[in-house]
């Protein structure tokens, strides 16, 4: 509980880069883009394009599906800039939510599992730039301070299904633990990250507005 | 204490958000929300999203830049998407005013009647220029709300290696198949045909076009040609036919979407 009251003063800190409830909907790129404001789409692909593509790249091995995946994902988010809801959501939370969905999607449709090669040699200092837009996220902090206090069987099994994409019975085998375990603790560990992320939401405004 | 369905429901739920999902499990995922309203579909995606983030900003090694190349591509994309959404707009707007004044509703009628003659001959010779396929079918798949998707599943060995899918829209009439890995054929001696199962309409699979594979390394998208108006498309397959195609084939599937063969397909 130490750790995380010292990262709420952090949040505090931070609160104009962070917290979903301090974001202003007029400094939102999102809400530019729902106003079709000219530059908006450009600003969104500037400032979540490496974001993305780091993500579709671990989806897919393939360059050519990797690089449609990300255009899919770009096109959805612009079409669906008009449902973001600061209140409700970060506008990273938002555009990560489209993007995973969308890849996901894309990843089923084409095969059931990948391996995770490398496209091309493009992994340099400078993609680590590509960080600094999920440092400044509070909503990702929260998760991960969350997610340093689970076991390390969970955190295995929650990395395993949601980063690297393993099926529940793939899981199951290499974990060598009973497939009604593996979604046991799946559904365990996502009910127990949700009830901290909205809990430290709330306290966060709660602190902001006093 | 949750109830057996409750249960059920918050696993189907994770599989949603973590895991694939069949067709049989989210029918009865949809049967369970309308049971317990409190919960909602994706309702495990924000939080699976985050944790996502979260282990991704844990790993240096997968962060990258996206590429130039990619990136003009988009913005390319964008702008062909919006201009053509604001020429609908612009078409639609127009078309709203005219029938705002009723002495020239008889006279558009007349205009349409003959637009839709027009349009069946088109139609039948539908071609789409192949530069703005991937971006016909990004279009399609942004404004249908009618979307199909389904990968497709190779029936014989020789096309284990072929992927892709397909996307059609019963409004809209229109599909488009991607695919990648299929063996080249020779145009003189044989074509891939493509068939749409629309079981409620007619007892044989219509027939969607014919095309040819002249590479196997990359992905080729292909539109779906139906010689008739397509009510309700249950699936899809492929044959390789002489030149051409046929009306109705007796050749072996090659590749069907989704993966269950639908019953109308038997007779293929």
């Amino acid at each position: 509980m130490a750790s995380l009251a010292i990262n709420q003063s952090n949040y505090l800190s931070k609160s104009m880069t962070g917290s979903i409830k301090t974001q202003k909907i007029e400094d939102s790129i999102l809400f530019s883009l729902a106003k079709e404001e000219v530059g908006a789409f450009e600003k969104l692909v500037d400032q979540y394009g490496n974001l993305i593509w780091s993500i579709a790249r671990r989806y897919l091995s393939n360059q050519t599906e990797a690089e449609d995946a990300v255009q899919e994902v770009f096109i959805a988010i612009w079409k669906s800039a008009g449902r973001f809801d600061p209140n409700k959501a970060s506008e990273i939370t938002f555009v990560s939510m489209i993007a995973r969905r969308r890849l996901i999607d894309h990843v089923r449709k084409i095969y059931r599992h990948k391996k995770l090669e490398p496209i091309d040699n493009c992994f340099d200092d400078d993609a680590l730039q590509t960080k600094s837009i999920l440092d400044q996220s509070t909503d990702v902090k929260i998760i991960s301070e969350a997610i340093n206090q689970f076991a390390e069987e969970d955190k295995e099994l929650l990395s395993l299904s949601i980063y690297q994409g393993y099926s529940h019975s793939e899981i199951s085998k290499l974990m060598n633990i009973p497939l009604g375990t593996v979604k046991t603790k799946l559904r365990r560990n996502l009910i127990k990250l949700r009830e901290i992320f909205n809990q430290d939401q709330h306290t966060i405004v709660s602190i902001n507005n006093v | 204490m949750c109830s057996s369905d409750e249960e059920l429901l918050l696993d189907l739920l994770v599989m949603q958000s973590t895991d694939a999902i069949s067709d049989k499990e989210n029918s009865e995922l949809q049967r369970l929300i309308k049971e317990y309203p409190e919960y909602k579909n994706y309702e495990f995606d924000e939080i699976a999203s985050l944790a996502h983030m979260s282990y991704h900003l844990d790993d240096n090694s997968s962060h990258a830049l996206l590429p130039s190349e990619l990136k003009s591509k988009i913005l390319n994309s964008h702008k062909r998407i919006d201009s053509l959404s604001l020429y609908r707009l612009k078409i639609n707007a127009f078309m709203r005013s005219l029938f705002d004044q009723p002495t020239y509703a008889w006279a558009i009628t007349a205009l349409l009647v003959m637009g839709i003659s027009f349009s069946m001959i088109e139609f039948k010779n539908y071609n789409s220029d192949f530069r703005y396929l991937p971006l016909e079918r990004v279009l399609l798949q942004s404004t249908s709300n009618d979307l199909v998707e389904y990968p497709w599943y190779s029936k014989k060995s020789d096309f284990a290696m072929t992927k892709g899918d397909i996307v059609w829209s019963n409004k809209s009439q229109k599909g488009f198949i991607k695919i990648s890995g299929m063996p080249v054929n020779d145009p003189s001696k044989n074509q891939y045909q493509i068939w749409i199962i629309d079981p409620l309409k007619y007892k044989q699979p219509v027939d969607g076009g014919v095309f040819n594979v002249n590479v196997t390394d990359q992905d080729i998208i292909i539109p779906i040609n139906p010689k008739l108006p397509i009510l309700n498309a249950k699936g899809f397959a492929i044959t390789l036919e002489q030149p051409g195609g046929v009306v109705v084939s007796s050749q072996e599937l090659i590749l069907t979407a989704p993966e269950i063969r639908p019953s109308s397909t038997f007779t293929l």
